[in-house]
């Protein structure tokens, strides 16, 4: 490959620009912006290189796969290194005016180093390099949770810090597993190699429970409300958006290429456990009385949806999963971007006293209502291309069932999101001070949202770029 | 805090969820009793890559196949490695750390013991770095040493002069990340592949990323250690 590594640099540049602002904490805010537009630009070039030429491989120091590590970018990295660019860039811009300078110290170098880690983890090829980038991802991501400071934030980041080492852990032993049977770590090669044994089973169970944990799939979650309503606002949005996608996108990837001949009866129980996790997050979520809590719960409830492609299992089936991991990363961060322009407009997140947050914050609360209708599937938005492919899936497969799943799961989303909304218009009476938001956190906010609707716009694109490389396998979809 | 919370919470949850533990015990035992069963029938001749690396080990600049793994084969990885040890000590100076209590005087014999000590141990650190060309040793080791001399400085009472406690500390803390990122991205500029080095310079760019990377595990270990961004002058 003698062009550009576009997928190289999209790993190295953050790296650089993590060690810029640790050391140099009084200009952090513009060098991670200036970062962020990098990476964004070598987001674009890695697309357009992989829309002309097809997949890429990329073979770090020249070894090649058994003996180095190989990059590889196909159309699932490439939308994932994507919908990362365009949050990170959102998150980028609203941070800059969220964090005050004592915070903004520590935020952009974890930031940054967290970006490259989700860059790394999508273009690797390698089951262990892979190992090595969730780490990496896991402790910023624990880092920034800590950030907010106070009791809450810390208990919250202290679970999430024993839950994330020990999938990390869960993980490893399945790497070390499959590394003594096959004598191979790339991802390609074992997918040749892959003979059913014990140990195939067990390194299967471990690696899948390891990264379900990470992900927080249903009677898994436990941990990501705490965590994530806890956190300060941008590191919620990052966290919702883009962390718990990664440890998804591993399961993928192991799912469709390590592992296929073993899936038989645990892509039902997966199923299972999403249908579940998306009544409970609903309900859940309903239930709160604190905003921030509410999208968390919301998230919960999102990814199980994400999940109800495992028993499907056909192409149609994981294009929705992948589309509405999509439309869920801009409509989520834009989500809770908004709920942190109203805490810190009024002060505190109770749904009941969110007094005329109509009038005072518009933007916001577009965003809100915008993101909300991308939650929920209704059109025109990513969220209903995500929810009309899954429906297709379920049909042409005749498990019916998982369709109540996916309506009674938007009614869910849709009594949620309009609880918020109802009470944005109801008038209180002031009881605080109200602070004044920064333009460009409510533009970010707005802007990602609009994202989210126009992905439903243009769904032919997105669905043409999943084709390269043929992640899912077999043919291209009808 | 957490000393604390937690023998109280630790007693509650033991009262009520007694069942709880039980069942837990159950399915642990289960598990760790499928995992010794998937592991025996593991044959004990594994492929493994080790032919691999032995083929290519003359390229590779080093004569220690360890070394030339974590340093040629799969540099990658210890460059990442090397950001998680930075993120390590971002993470616990992002907590604003502990005040730190001012101890009485350490005691003529931590006091002079670590003044013997220390600069055998930096000896030991620059031959374990030396040696890890071809025999085991390394920059890790190398920089576990270094840190090891740290902590025992900080035992005994030193403390960072407050002048280099900022940009020359934060310098030191970026170098082995920072150098491992130049080293690569200027073989990429010379029309190279990331971390791609040229067979007849491998020995000492390898030797190089070494030095760095041991200089920066030792002070990224020492300052964990202390737990606390050190108070750094105005510059900040």
């Amino acid at each position: 490959m003698a062009a550009i590594p576009w997928g190289v640099m999209a790993i190295l540049l953050p790296l650089a620009g993590a060690m810029a602002c640790f050391l140099s904490p009084r200009r952090a805010s513009p060098l991670g912006l200036i970062t962020a537009l990098g990476v964004v630009a070598c987001a674009a070039g890695l697309g357009w290189q992989v829309a002309e030429q097809g997949a890429q491989r990329y073979a770090i120091g020249g070894w090649g796969a058994p003996l180095g590590i190989d990059l590889y970018a196909d159309g699932l990295s490439l939308l994932m290194l994507m919908v990362t660019a365009v949050v990170g860039l959102g998150i980028s811009v609203y941070s800059s005016g969220y964090f005050n300078r004592e915070k903004a110290v520590n935020f952009w170098p974890l930031w940054m180093f967290l970006w490259s880690a989700l860059n790394a983890l999508f273009l690797s090829a390698d089951i262990f390099n892979l190992y090595v980038t969730l780490e990496l991802l896991g402790l910023a991501a624990v880092a920034l949770v800590a950030l907010a400071g106070g009791a809450d934030a810390l208990t919250g980041a202290m679970r999430y810090l024993l839950v994330s080492l020990l999938g990390s852990l869960a993980y490893l032993l399945g790497v070390a597993l499959l590394y003594h049977s096959f004598g191979c770590l790339d991802i390609a090669l074992l997918a040749e190699r892959m003979e059913p044994s014990p140990a195939v089973m067990a390194a299967m169970g471990l690696m899948s429970a390891g990264l379900l944990l990470k992900t927080a799939l249903f009677p898994l979650h436990f941990w990501l409300p705490p965590a994530h309503a806890s956190a300060p606002a941008p590191v919620s949005a990052l966290l919702s958006a883009l962390v718990v996608k990664a440890s998804f996108y591993i399961l993928l990837r192991l799912w469709l290429d390590v592992f296929p001949v073993t899936a038989a009866g645990l892509g039902q129980l997966l199923g299972l456990l999403g249908a579940a996790a998306v009544l409970w997050g609903g309900l859940q979520a309903l239930r709160q009385t604190r905003l921030k809590m509410l999208i968390a719960y919301s998230t919960v409830a999102q990814l199980g949806y994400l999940f109800l492609a495992f028993p499907l299992g056909s192409n149609v089936a994981w294009q929705g999963a992948l589309y509405l991991l999509l439309s869920h990363a801009l409509a989520k961060a834009a989500m809770f971007m908004a709920a942190g322009n109203i805490l810190c407009f009024g002060g505190h997140d109770r749904i009941a006293d969110l007094d005329r947050v109509a009038q005072r914050l518009p933007l916001s609360l577009a965003a809100f209502g915008l993101a909300g209708v991308s939650i929920m599937g209704l059109p025109p938005s990513g969220g209903f291309i995500a929810k009309w492919l899954l429906l297709e899936a379920a049909m042409r497969s005749g498990q019916w069932w998982w369709v109540i799943i996916l309506i009674l799961g938007g009614l869910l989303a849709a009594a949620y999101v309009f609880k918020v909304i109802g009470y944005a218009f109801t008038q209180a009476v002031m009881t605080h001070e109200a602070r004044a938001v920064p333009a460009t956190m409510e533009w970010a906010a707005l802007v990602l949202a609009l994202v989210a609707i126009l992905l439903g716009l243009v769904a032919p694109w997105p669905l043409a770029l999943m084709e390269i490389g043929l992640p899912f396998g077999g043919e291209a979809a009808g | 805090m957490k000393k604390t919370m937690n023998p109280k919470s630790m007693t509650e949850s033991g009262k009520i969820r007694t069942p709880f533990r039980l069942l837990l015990m159950v399915l642990l035992s289960a598990l760790a009793a499928g995992l010794g069963y998937a592991v025996s029938t593991l044959s004990s001749q594994s492929p493994g890559s080790g032919e691999w690396v032995a083929a290519n080990l003359e390229t590779s600049g080093v004569s220690n196949p360890v070394t030339a793994v974590l340093l040629n084969f799969r540099s990658y990885d210890t460059l990442l490695e090397m950001g998680v040890l930075l993120v390590a000590l971002l993470g616990v100076w992002s907590l604003g750390g502990i005040p730190e209590q001012r101890e009485s005087s350490p005691g003529p014999v931590l006091d002079t013991l670590s003044r013997l000590l220390v600069p055998v141990l930096i000896l030991v650190a620059g031959y374990l770095l030396w040696v890890g060309a071809h025999a085991p040793g390394g920059a890790f080791q190398a920089g576990s040493v270094l840190g090891a001399a740290g902590v025992l400085l900080l035992l005994a009472g030193w403390r960072l002069d407050a002048r280099f406690a900022g940009l020359p500390l934060r310098i030191t803390l970026t170098t082995g990340l920072g150098v491992f990122v130049v080293v690569g991205a200027v073989l990429m500029l010379v029309g190279r592949r990331l971390l791609e080095y040229p067979p007849s310079f491998a020995g000492a760019l390898i030797l190089l990323i070494e030095a760095a990377a041991t200089l920066s595990i030792g002070m990224t270990l020492a300052a964990l250690f202390l737990g606390s961004r050190p108070e750094a002058g105005p510059d900040r």
